[in-house]
């Protein structure tokens, strides 16, 4: 036995040991800056680690890319149905539908300088359609002069304004000397944003100071933001309630006690039902699915009260027969939804749908197919999306009452997805296109150019139902060059939902947002709706160019 | 301790292997029965002395205290228990005697409810990846040379292959159930019981009662059934209970961590809504602690019938070397160490 | 020397097993990974960057033997390919990053628990049936089975959050950059506090009851009396002659522990959301990034492989016999 080594080998692991203990015994140092200089603290619940790539085009980037770095020419915002200007002055819609003219701001600049004109307009376009595609009804964009930027549409198409217009931009003289310009990873952005300068990157958070050269006089009133990494809402939710951050974007269960009640003077959430609505999906390739009283008669047998109150703990509104959610309460017709009844619960009324459809119940109670089968099928969802399971779990128990056996089926979202597109699924609960009109909606939905054979690949109209009548009013609304006309086919087309139930709507989905006056004062409310408190939507900048440091 | 599975037992042998000191060794692999004729009779009489044994008796109640309670879960609460009800999340009281959830589900019943599928997969998986351990462990031991170098080299490497990691990755690859969640445990738990037992395995194989079973010309099958597996009853059932923790943990921690099928109603699961509904954030204890509680307690229950066992067939640990602690509880043997 | 070649050989073997096995899951697995994989992400990716990640998960349809010599190529040339999750960052740089994160909590709380519970073991066993004896052993085996997570919550609850002591979240404050400066330092150490913690509660019990049964071993032979009759100190006698003959299992023990304690860091990183590799392991699994997902797999074995190596190394040394063997 070698004794001495022996004896090193014992002393290395003590002075191990103690070198932890003394490094354990540390005290915990405090988080969070004073006021003043205090960065807006914004946590991202679903990237457990950041990479340095703030490229827009990149699916993978950096949050506040797209919200704090680069811009659009307009804003429209969900929560009051207004339009912003932003580094477009104006714009104007030639009477056939054909042009777009946006009239830029002359005093913008980027980051680095230089001045943003039409050419980068131009260029960003040509950009994003060899990268990811898109706008295909453009025949042409040029710049007519160095502040207006001219779209030329092969067809009227009036959503074309909107998706035009919020385009976010990037500068021509950064992105035209990049050779593989999908794979850069910009770690120094140049944009027109309020905050570009990065700085101090780590994997848990980073930093993003003022642009230097902002267009804006007096927006920008913080010192900059911090954004801290999470790999899921426990995380999150902890640094909210700790009260490490000042805007919390995600879904905090529980928020009134988890929350506000540690400080209501200052802490506050807004969850305005202007998200995409949230549909249960029936397979209508199936023959059981294939019958519009089907349909509304398993949508009649939900009780969408218990799915908003226990699935969504409340923080949403259920659906009405126009499928239409919070955001498109401007264009809601509310006779319809006064006439329609199937997004009410009503046992008996859905009962007597189901039997008329000769879906009759046995002895056993257990409802059966007109051929025979037992009335039977999945419901499919997520695993990661606890809110949703429970809502898939519910509509099971509702479905149960009315001697239909639904069973939710609950793989990855990876293989969820995939059934989805190739038709391969029963049912499922799905989000739905989330867009500044109902038309893109109402297509994924409803048109038949979106449906695809079971089997084929496509990324909406999972459902598979579509109706030349649909095809009809979305051809009329994309005519259209006044509201009038738009009003008049998005009118017909919640008729058109209302009498064939494409797919179960159930609730909006809300807009998540909690924030803290303890440090930032001038957040969006309810009686000020100028955004919403999304930290991922086009109306973000809306927030970050109006808070203000609480003083002292 | 979702990792604490067999392969601790292991690395005891690992050191016999690797130098056989003489001062230190270990206990988890002892001596084997010197009777060639007990053949069944080790495993009564393994019984007996535990029946006299306080912590195994202990270990016992506990474990068919959980299981008496898994198997009348639907007298004690018909119905479906995570039937959604509306009402949200109540602390306990007489009505809920562990409270409700946010769903408004009655804790108490999930919990009890939850026993099913968490036991069940935990003994499932440990009885299924001790069989594995057996048939390699024995297949090595009986016919030695080519055959043991191979599957020794695999189970060493199986042993070194980070388990739950490994676990991680294949649920991920997998289709959520809980078939996938006790395939997966089975092919990261049974390396560490084929370890030991190969090398209880390779002390019985010398001994005469097995060569002379060889002579007379017995079918190796038979003579490793009949002649060898009984004789190692001990430690056959420490790698069991071993493996049984190590299940139950791991399946806690996969499902926990949103890789199980959220639709089982197991501890694991429970754990999850209630991490996935903030119940800890808003100081909801009751819904997070009757399911670590249980696990941990049937994790204890499995180990302290694992120390038993190592007592009962270890006279070392039974009897303090001098006479100043002869009132000394005894205690445990090294089968935990290094989780 | 042939002890430690054999050993070598042996690690190496395991490793050709784990990436082995690394290129074989995705080929076992239902369905295409790649299809998966985007369909999830709804990326539109170039047909070149679909074909390497094919390559890289060895599905790109072509004959296992001509895919596997290519894929060890690149395995071995440390080419994981890029992440998805965190594109276009390469998952070699992704795991560099979290890397020395997982080896500070991972070592930091081996160190502890070995020693701490050594140290108890040893104790326990000298003053058998005294108090800390008979409390600590059963008290240490219940806390070490509740799971990891539960306790790290726990901990993370108590300690953090209604008590305030500890920081909630992540490596270091938000703000800081990293450092050598005392500062610096002292905020990581706080920061390690209670992960470290859970790992250490749920592993120390193992290594005290190790030691203590060790030692009861050890205590019976016949040095120990000898050296009893000889009259020297018994601090003396547990110490030089006990303990130090006890710990020879300790060390090979420790070997096998990284592994799980690799497991333990996972799980507790996950609650803390500590930036190590098994938080990025589970984010990758939520983010279907199967590249960094095997990436990290691959480089947490090798991480475990190589540690055993080391402590074979320090086996050798300790323990003559070996040598000769």
């Amino acid at each position: 036995m070698t004794l001495p080594i022996r004896r090193r080998a014992v002393t290395v692991l003590g002075i191990g040991a103690a070198a932890a203990i003394a490094l354990s015994g540390c005290t915990a140092s405090g988080t969070g800056a004073g006021s003043g200089e205090a960065m807006l603290t914004i946590p991202r619940e679903d990237m457990g680690t950041f990479s340095q790539n703030f490229n827009p085009f990149s699916p993978t980037a950096a949050p506040m890319t797209q919200q704090a770095i680069y811009e659009s020419m307009l804003v429209y915002n969900p929560a009051n149905g207004e339009t912003v200007p932003w580094l477009a002055e104006s714009w104007e819609t030639s009477a056939d539908g054909l042009t777009q003219t946006f009239d830029l701001r002359d005093d913008v600049s980027w980051s680095d300088g230089e001045a943003f004109t039409a050419d980068d307009v131009v260029f960003t376009f040509g950009l994003q359609r060899e990268l990811l595609g898109g706008f295909d009804y453009l025949a042409d964009v040029q710049a007519v002069d160095d502040d207006t930027v001219q779209f030329t549409l092969a067809s009227a198409f009036s959503p074309a304004l909107f998706e035009l217009g919020q385009q976010i931009l990037v500068p021509e003289h950064v992105w035209a000397q990049q050779d593989d310009p999908a794979n850069f990873e910009n770690p120094e952005p140049v944009g027109t944003g309020p905050y570009t300068e990065v700085s101090n990157f780590q994997a848990q958070s980073f930093d993003l100071l003022p642009n230097p050269d902002y267009w804006q006089d007096d927006a920008q009133h913080i010192a900059g933001i911090r954004m801290l990494a999470f790999a899921g809402n426990d995380g999150a939710n902890l640094a909210a309630i700790n009260g490490d951050v000042d805007w919390a974007p995600q879904y905090i269960p529980n928020i009134q006690t988890a929350f506000i009640d540690r400080d209501p003077e200052q802490r506050h959430y807004w969850f305005p039902p202007t998200g995409a609505m949230i549909n249960w999906q029936l397979n209508t390739t199936l023959p059981m699915f294939s019958d519009a009283r089907v349909r509304q008669a398993l949508s009649m047998a939900l009780d969408r009260e218990q799915i908003v109150d226990v699935g969504m703990s409340g923080y949403t509104t259920a659906a009405d027969c126009t499928g239409l959610s919070g955001a498109y309460d401007a264009w809601r017709d509310d006779a319809i939804v006064d006439a329609c009844d199937w997004t009410t619960l009503d046992l008996d009324a859905a009962g007597a749908l189901l039997d008329e459809a000769g879906y009759v119940a046995g002895a056993d109670g257990q409802r059966t197919t007109p051929d025979g089968q037992p009335f039977a099928f999945d419901i499919s969802v997520g695993s990661t999306s606890s809110d949703w399971l429970s809502v898939a779990n519910i509509i099971a128990q509702n479905l149960g009452e009315l001697g239909i056996e639904a069973s939710v089926d609950s793989p990855d979202w990876a293989s969820v997805v995939a059934g989805y597109e190739t038709g391969e699924f029963e049912t499922g609960i799905v989000w739905s296109a989330a867009a500044p009109t109902p038309y893109q909606f109402y297509r994924n939905v409803m048109s038949t150019e979106s449906v695809k054979p079971v089997g084929e690949q496509t990324f909406d109209n999972y459902h598979r139902f579509g109706t030349p009548e649909a095809d009809a009013l979305l051809a009329d609304f994309a005519a259209a060059s006044d509201g009038a006309g738009q009003s008049a086919a998005i009118d017909g087309l919640q008729q058109l939902f209302a009498d064939e139930a494409p797919v179960v709507p159930l609730f909006s989905g809300p807009e998540w947002g909690a924030y803290t006056t303890e440090r930032f004062t001038g957040w969006p409310t309810e009686d000020d709706p100028y955004a919403t408190l999304s930290t991922r939507a086009p109306t973000t900048v809306l927030v970050l160019t109006t808070l203000q440091p609480v003083e002292g | 301790m979702s990792i604490q599975s067999p392969e601790s037992l292991a690395h005891a042998a690992a050191v016999r292997d690797a130098a056989e000191p003489p001062s230190t060794r270990s206990i988890a692999t002892r001596p084997p029965e010197r009777r060639p004729r007990a053949r069944g009779r080790q495993l009564l009489r393994l019984l007996r002395a535990l029946s006299r044994n306080g912590k195994a008796v202990a270990g016992l109640v506990i474990l068919l205290v959980f299981v008496a309670l898994a198997l009348a879960a639907p007298l004690l609460f018909p119905g479906d228990p995570s039937r959604i009800g509306s009402g949200g999340a109540t602390p306990p009281s007489a009505e809920h005697l562990l409270g409700t959830t946010a769903k408004g589900q009655d804790v108490l019943a999930l919990t009890i409810w939850g026993a099913r599928s968490s036991l069940l997969v935990g003994f499932v998986a440990g009885v299924l990846s001790t069989i594995v351990g057996i048939v390699v462990g024995l297949t090595s031991a009986f016919f030695g040379k080519r055959v043991d170098d191979a599957l020794s080299l695999v189970t060493n490497v199986f042993l070194l292959i980070p388990g739950l990691p490994l676990l991680v990755l294949l649920a991920a690859f997998l289709p959520a159930g809980l078939g996938t969640v006790i395939a997966v445990l089975v092919i990261t738990g049974w390396a560490g019981s084929a370890r030991v037992l190969r090398a209880q395995g390779m002390s019985i194989r010398g001994k005469d009662y097995v060569g002379a079973a060889i002579t007379s010309g017995e079918r190796p099958l038979r003579i490793m059934l009949r002649e060898m597996l009984p004789n190692m009853a001990s430690i056959v059932m420490t790698t069991l209970l071993a493996c049984v923790i190590g299940a139950i943990g791991a399946q806690a921690g996969l499902e926990f961590l949103g890789l199980g099928d959220a639709n089982t109603l197991s501890w694991g699961t429970n754990l999850f809504w209630a991490s996935s509904d903030g119940a800890l954030m808003i100081g909801q204890w009751w819904i997070f602690v009757p399911s670590g509680l249980a696990i941990a307690l049937v994790a204890f229950a499995l180990a302290l019938c694992n120390y038993a066992v190592d007592e009962v067939t270890n006279p070392r640990l039974r009897r303090p070397r001098t006479a100043r602690s002869a009132t000394a509880p005894t205690t445990v043997a090294r089968k935990e160490d290094a989780r | 020397m042939r002890f430690i070649l054999r050993r070598i050989g042996f690690y190496l073997l395991a490793f050709w097993v784990s990436i082995t096995l690394n290129f074989l899951l995705p080929r076992l697995m239902p369905g295409d990974p790649v299809t998966r994989m985007l369909s999830r992400s709804q990326q539109r990716l170039e047909p070149q960057q679909i074909e390497a990640l094919q390559q890289m998960l060895g599905v790109n349809g072509g004959p296992w033997w001509q895919e596997y010599p290519d894929y060890l190529r690149r395995v071995l040339t440390g080419d994981f390919g890029v992440s998805i999750s965190r594109f276009p960052t390469p998952v070699t740089e992704v795991i560099a990053q979290q890397l020395p994160w997982t080896l500070l909590l991972g070592g930091v709380s081996l160190v502890i628990a070995v020693v701490l519970g050594n140290l108890l073991g040893i104790l326990a066993a000298w003053r058998r049936g005294g108090l800390l004896d008979s409390v600590a052993p059963p008290l240490l085996v219940f806390i070490g089975s509740f799971p990891y997570f539960w306790l790290a919550m726990g901990a993370l609850y108590l300690f953090g959050v209604m008590l305030g002591w500890a920081p909630l979240r992540h490596a270091f404050s938000v703000g800081l950059t990293p450092s050598w400066d005392p500062t610096f330092i002292g905020d990581v150490a706080a920061h390690l506090v209670l992960p470290a913690l859970s790992i250490v509660l749920v592993s120390i019990g193992g290594w005290m009851l190790g030691m203590r049964n060790t030692m009861i071993a050890t205590n019976a032979e016949d040095y120990i009396l000898m050296a009893e009759a000889k009259g020297l100190s018994p601090s003396r006698i547990m110490l030089r002659y006990g303990a130090r003959n006890a710990l020879l299992p300790s060390v090979t023990s420790i070997g096998m522990s990284i592994g799980f304690i690799v497991g333990g860091a996972l799980l507790t990183e996950v609650v803390f959301a500590y930036p190590g590799v098994g938080y990025q392991l589970l984010a990758a699994v939520q983010g279907l990034d199967y590249p960094l997902m095997q990436g990290l797999f691959l480089t947490i074995t090798a991480a475990v492989l190589l540690a055993n190596l080391l402590v074979d190394l320090v086996y050798v040394r300790l323990d003559p016999r070996v040598r000769v063997a």
